[in-house]
């Protein structure tokens, strides 16, 4: 019992090491805000793409959805060392300029952007599922009344239909957002120093794990609170769809029709 | 009153169909529908469920494309159009107002009824949003600008939908079943505002069961069964004396009350 206690919650390493863990829990929520940014846009983007509409497009339907079955099929993981082996070794051979091999924008390191990389291109896919479901979500007759108003197919999608449908996923967005928090961790498999990292380096300095505990409690600090509001989110949403939309608080007094104004003239 | 075949004219007849088919796969729910729409002309189709009514208005506007014969729209062939951005442009001058109501959710009632005049139309807000008050206080509805459509009553939103249209300045109107999804003691509100604007002089193609609307306001009642127009006229020659054996039996059914 003292075993475990000592392996666990030694506070003379978590207080020695405190400062390290937390530099690499900001290196966490750096590369997960990112990734979370950059994957929302991807995610939407490759959604409007797989809903173009006509035989033309056919082929970049197509691709799109290759893509997506692609990303969402391999391991985060795999993916990640595709990616960075490949820039890695694109700037070796000089293929790649240093800029784009080698990132090192905004000053972050290149793991760092590897990492976006990687993870945006494996998690842009999953969103792309989770808005393609909102976006089927919406009624046939949101899409008809916009063209009916001469409203192009872009137009319809970008003021009527993805409006409501990002509204509508906005819990199950969440939800793998959060799974991403978890998934920054695989760019320990890249050398990134991030908070898992922090964690297993102190366990190796020490062979003791307190470093990766405060690092387990840091991580659920995060997802937790993420994951009640996805709770929160839903809960509201299902008291609004079970009011229902329909006839209600309807039928007040209303004013009589106004004679004076035409209405086929403008 | 018109007469198919009759020289296209693009000043009197706003619309004309030539042997207008569509099928969905092997279902053939339209079978050659040659009809005019004189401008200013108020036509009601009717006819049981399934005769193609809705999929005619729809292939008007080309929601749905027809499979074959024309559609020429103030002069134009509008089934040769291939561009989308032309397709719009005729959009833009048809009006359609739909069973489900189909208004903008997210949008409150005064948004609902700008939008398009802004996006499509290009208007500013300053010209759209009078435009927009000014037709939602026709329909009855000026106190409602900021509700959003959920809490309308069905009526209500229809209304709203007209408007919606009508903010277009649109030069031919559509109403698909318009009153079938209402309740009975609403049905009134929008058939009223419908009536004003055939008073008006709007061109209207009206698909409708409301069979006293019909015999009221319509120049021209179309009666439609199997994908085609069995017989057509003035009401009190289709409503109160059809001669088909089908208009018959069909008037029979929906009149006996």
């Amino acid at each position: 019992m003292e075993f475990i206690i000592n392996y666990y919650f030694d506070f003379d390493i978590i207080s020695d090491e405190f400062g390290f863990v937390v530099s690499g829990l900001w290196m966490t929520i750096k590369l997960w805000l990112v990734a979370s940014l950059l994957s929302l846009i991807w995610g939407l983007v490759l959604a409007v793409l797989r809903q173009l509409p006509g035989k033309a497009l056919a082929p970049i339907r197509g691709l799109t959805i290759a893509y997506i079955d692609g990303f969402r099929g391999l391991p985060a993981l795999l993916v990640l060392l595709l990616v960075s082996g490949f820039l890695a070794a694109g700037q070796s051979d000089g293929v790649l300029p240093k800029w784009l091999g080698l990132p090192t924008w905004f000053g972050e390191p290149t793991w760092f952007w590897y990492g976006v990389i990687g993870l945006t291109l494996t998690y842009g896919a999953y969103l792309a599922e989770v808005y393609r479901a909102g976006i089927e979500a919406i009624p046939h007759g949101q899409m008809e009344a916009a063209r009916s108003l001469g409203m192009s197919h872009g137009k319809a999608m970008r003021y009527i239909i993805v409006p409501q449908a990002v509204r509508k996923v906005i819990p199950p967005l969440l939800n793998d957002l959060i799974a991403l928090m978890k998934d920054t961790s695989l760019v320990f498999a890249i050398g990134g120093s991030e908070l898992l990292d922090a964690g297993f380096s102190i366990e190796s300095d020490y062979f003791n794990g307190s470093g990766l505990m405060l690092g387990a409690i840091f991580y659920l600090v995060l997802t937790i609170p993420l994951a009640r509001l996805v709770d929160v989110l839903l809960k509201r949403e299902q008291r609004r769809t079970q009011r229902g939309g329909g006839d209600a608080d309807a039928g007040e007094a209303e004013e009589p029709p106004n004679p004076n104004i035409g209405l086929a003239g403008a | 009153m018109t007469t198919n075949g009759q020289a296209m004219n693009g000043d009197r007849i706003i619309l004309q169909l030539q042997g207008v088919q569509k099928s969905f796969g092997r279902l053939d729910v339209l079978r050659g529908v040659d009809l005019d729409i004189p401008r200013g002309s108020v036509t009601c189709v009717i006819g049981p469920s399934g005769s193609g009514k809705s999929t005619l208005l729809r292939c008007i506007n080309l929601l749905e494309r027809p499979t074959g014969g024309r559609v020429l729209f103030e002069g134009q062939d509008i089934t040769a159009i291939r561009k989308e951005d032309e397709l719009n442009a005729v959009r833009r001058r048809m009006g359609m107002v739909f069973q489900q109501f189909n208004l903008f959710p997210h949008k409150s009632v005064l948004e609902n009824v700008c939008l398009a005049q802004e996006k499509v139309l290009g208007r500013d807000r300053s010209e759209a949003r009078p435009r927009a008050e000014a037709l939602l206080a026709r329909v009855g509805l000026a106190n409602k600008l900021n509700e959003f459509p959920e809490r309308l009553s069905g009526g209500q939103q229809q209304r709203v939908a007209i408007a919606r249209a009508l903010a277009m300045d649109p030069h031919l109107m559509l109403f698909d079943e318009v009153t079938s999804a209402l309740d009975p003691e609403l049905v009134k509100e929008v058939l009223d505002v419908m009536k004003e604007l055939a008073a008006e002089g709007m061109t209207m193609v009206v698909v409708t069961h409301e069979m006293n609307f019909a015999r009221e306001v319509a120049d021209e009642v179309v009666f439609m069964d199997g994908g085609v127009v069995v017989e057509q006229g003035p009401p009190r020659e289709v409503l109160d004396n059809p001669q088909n054996e089908r208009t018959k039996r069909f008037l029979g059914l929906v009149l006996e009350h």
